[in-house]
């Protein structure tokens, strides 16, 4: 996978959805997804699976979340997994994988559960500092996080439970990620062998390969 | 293989049919061949040509649309029981069957998952490749308590079947002399890690009648030159075996049995004949050959053979048989002792415990070693002092944790992410895999009116665990826990869980072997007692489940059964 971080993707991967959602309305969605054999365009119909830019503001509503909800959520993913020497969960799009795994793979009340979460941060941003979530400055998103994250403050432990589950959504996506599995991780598709012990020390990354079991 | 080896249509009387193309057909169909047996196989499902059509092998996460998972709407309108398999993800979906074409029921109060995997290869694509064989003691299991009839063969009946197909399909595993878990014709094992080694020696000192083994699997660890010779190669530990392996580095009638099935020139297969019964001649007390009904476009056709081997898996055997009705036999082929459907049994996997090592921080695996650590059955020999009957096996393993345990841990950005970079704590578990009793009121019965979509009669399950059972589990958590404490691990927790059978997916028994005709339907050959001419030779025919894993005894079972044919054959009396 390319790291492209030429700003006209964002525009091009616009005119793939168009195009892909026209295409649908001509001949179906199964058909069209047959037929768009491609993987740059085939992929858009769900959501960018390529990071097209750095900063991959969304640009439309989600198949779960509103744009405003995924925006919020994309911040959240910067903050829960930032950039560091490697790209974090925002710039791989962490946030588009969680609306489009959450539409097709989980239960309505999972998805229910996942938006109240974030109305619930914008409630409590409110509260506290009479601004949007997304409009408070880095130490303020991040102390708002934590306190939900252990539950403290203006957060219960029933809310900490469903932050929990944010996170886990955020690390699937980025640890399954090209970036997350085998740039912050080490990804072996095929090890070779078995060995039982090989030298390891406090900062060598862990596996990202993991078979089919993830 | 060359395409003219599928045929449709077919008026040949053949040697010899076989139902199924999974582990027990592939193995039937390689031993006809190669005795000069034209032989026809025949597969409810499509074709899956080895390599070409493992279409979710070795793709990287990130190139699935779901990153692994399966969408919620295909699994909830084809896949709502083939889902609960450990091994069913989006690389592996389509060797799993169509739940909407493949309805079955439960009786009331009860649960039964039956995991399908309709194409050619069967679950021989799918299995967990644990290879054990079975040992005297598990031959005379049923004899020394009375549960379930008793065995008509011994382990000296078996041994050098064993040994036959071990050395052709590749068998890793170390030579630990147990007595009741006897050695066989082995590759190299997979290595131990450094906690297993520690805790293997640790266990020894503190609980010598309990050993602690490397697992015995079907891949090749150091391939032979007959492995090599069939395009089959090292393991390279990759774990996406269900995906299929272009490697052919773990058996599966693909890279296995049919190649040298095929290589014969005598093998032919039907694909996509779904088999609705067999043809049964009163007058010369034979079957005649097969009835199937085509899995596209539900046409019906026949085929015809000398001798029939019904290798279609446990279940599917037996509804075959059910379905096979006649003047002579009413309630189902070759059932005059009518036992036909009962004794279904599983395994048991409703415990386990786990605990954290200590230390190895600065040791780390690599590779992705396709089988774990075994604590073969200790309670092989009957103890009445006990408070249930048989055993179970504890398997698992070690391994350091990574971002799926450590992703849990409180904490966000620039630390948290490189907590989760690291590798975690080392961690080592077993669960259990029980023995379920052989028990008459434990069946599958073919529904009154329902039928699935080739007309053929739905199953219906009535089995459940018993006493016996939950017993069993509730001591192996306390074993597995005292254990683990006893060897030093730290936070030490075990569970007993109240799973329903058929997930373990070695469902044996319904058509089980045995002395009497009036108690079972096969002989010591696997051989009808009814009709000389008809052969089960997969799960069904087990009198008891006993603890090892059920493939490589199926394997072992209808090599026998092929070779005793073959001469019955030779000798005229067939």
């Amino acid at each position: 996978m390319k790291q492209n971080q030429d700003e006209d993707n964002t525009v091009n991967d616009e005119s793939r959805r168009n195009f892909f959602r026209g295409l649908t309305m001509l001949v179906g969605s199964t058909a069209a997804t047959v037929l768009l054999t491609s993987n740059s365009i085939s992929v858009a119909m769900a959501y960018s699976l390529q990071p097209t830019s750095l900063l991959n503001a969304p640009v439309f509503d989600g198949k779960v979340f509103s744009l405003l909800q995924l925006k919020k959520l994309q911040k959240i993913c910067a903050i829960v997994i930032p950039q560091t020497d490697t790209l974090g969960a925002a710039e791989v799009n962490t946030h588009g994988f969680i609306d489009n795994q959450l539409f097709h793979c989980y239960e309505n009340s999972e998805q229910e559960q996942m938006k109240a979460l974030l109305t619930l941060i914008e409630r409590v941003s409110n509260q506290q500092f009479s601004s949007s979530f997304t409009a408070l400055n880095s130490k303020q998103q991040f102390d708002l996080l934590t306190d939900l994250d252990l539950g403290q403050n203006n957060f219960n432990a029933k809310q900490r439970t469903d932050f929990k589950v944010l996170k886990r959504l955020i690390c699937f996506g980025y640890y399954t990620s090209e970036v997350g599995a085998s740039k912050e991780l080490r990804y072996l598709a095929v090890p070779g062998g078995y060995k039982g012990s090989i030298p390891y020390k406090k900062t060598d990354a862990s596996w990202g390969s993991q078979g089919l079991f993830y | 293989m060359t395409e003219n080896i599928y045929i449709n249509k077919s008026e040949e009387v053949y040697d010899a049919i076989v139902i199924g193309s999974g582990i027990s057909g592939g193995w039937a169909a390689k031993e006809f061949c190669e005795r000069g047996l034209k032989t026809l196989m025949i597969e409810r499902g499509r074709v899956v040509e080895h390599r070409k059509d493992y279409t979710g092998e070795n793709k990287t996460p990130w190139e699935q649309p779901f990153r692994t998972k399966v969408d919620n709407l295909l699994v909830e309108q084809q896949y709502s029981i083939q889902k609960q398999c450990y091994a069913f993800t989006d690389a592996t979906k389509h060797f799993f069957g169509n739940d909407r074409d493949l309805p079955y029921t439960t009786a009331k109060n009860t649960n039964f998952t039956w995991i399908r995997a309709n194409q050619l290869g069967g679950k021989s694509l799918l299995w967990h490749r644990q290879s054990y064989r079975l040992g005297e003691f598990d031959f005379q299991a049923n004899k020394s308590d009375g549960y379930g009839n008793d065995w008509p063969i011994r382990y000296k009946d078996i041994d050098k079947w064993y040994s036959h197909v071990e050395t052709h399909a590749g068998i890793s595993g170390a030579l630990d002399n147990l007595e009741n878990l006897p050695n066989g014709e082995f590759l190299p094992p997979f290595e131990m890690n450094s906690p297993e080694k520690s805790i293997k020696k640790k266990l020894a000192e503190l609980y010598p009648q309990r050993p602690l083994v490397m697992g015995r699997t079907a891949h090749l660890t150091k391939p032979t030159e007959m492995h090599l010779s069939q395009g089959r190669v090292q393991c390279q530990t990759r774990n996406e075996c269900q995906a299929g392996c272009s490697y052919g580095a773990y058996f599966s009638t693909q890279s296995s049995t049919l190649p040298a099935a095929a290589e014969t020139n005598n093998l032919h297969i039907a694909p996509n004949s779904v088999v609705h019964s067999l043809i049964y001649d009163e007058v010369s007390n034979r079957i005649k050959g097969v009835r199937v009904i085509d899995n596209d476009d539900l046409s019906e056709r026949e085929y015809f053979a000398k001798v029939v081997f019904v290798c279609a898996s446990t279940i599917s055997t037996t509804q075959i048989l059910m379905n096979s009705i006649s003047k002579k036999f009413p309630n189902g082929i070759a059932n005059s002792s009518g036992v036909l459907g009962h004794y279904l049994m599983d395994h048991n996997y409703n415990a386990n415990a786990s605990g954290d090592i200590e230390g190895y921080e600065d040791e780390y695996e690599k590779g992705r070693r396709p089988t774990g650590m075994m604590m073969p059955n200790f309670y092989y020999k009957p103890d009445s002092k006990r408070n249930f009957l048989r055993g179970y096996a504890l398997a698992g393993g070690a391994y350091r944790e990574g971002w799926q345990s450590t992703q849990h841990q409180d904490g966000l950005g620039v630390d948290y992410k490189k907590k989760l970079k690291e590798a975690g704590k080392w961690r080592f578990g077993l669960y259990a895999q029980g023995e379920m009793l052989p028990r008459f009121e434990n069946l599958m019965s073919l529904h009154p009116t329902l039928k699935d979509k080739w007309g053929i009669p739905q199953v219906e399950f009535d089995c459940r665990f018993s006493e016996n059972e939950t017993d069993m589990m509730i001591d192996a958590a306390e074993q597995a826990e005292k254990m683990l404490k006893a060897i030093g691990l730290q936070n030490v927790t075990s569970s007993v869980s109240h799973g329903t059978p058929g997930l373990a997916i070695h469902e044996v028994g319904t058509a089980r072997m045995g002395i009497d005709p009036k108690t079972s339907i096969l002989n010591a050959y696997n051989q009808s007692h009814d009709i000389p001419n008809l052969f089960v030779t997969d799960g069904s025919s087990f009198c008891s489940s006993a603890v090892q894993n059920p493939s490589l005894t199926i394997m072992a079972l209808t090599v026998r059964a092929v070779d005793y044919c073959v001469k019955e054959m030779n000798a005229k009396r067939l």
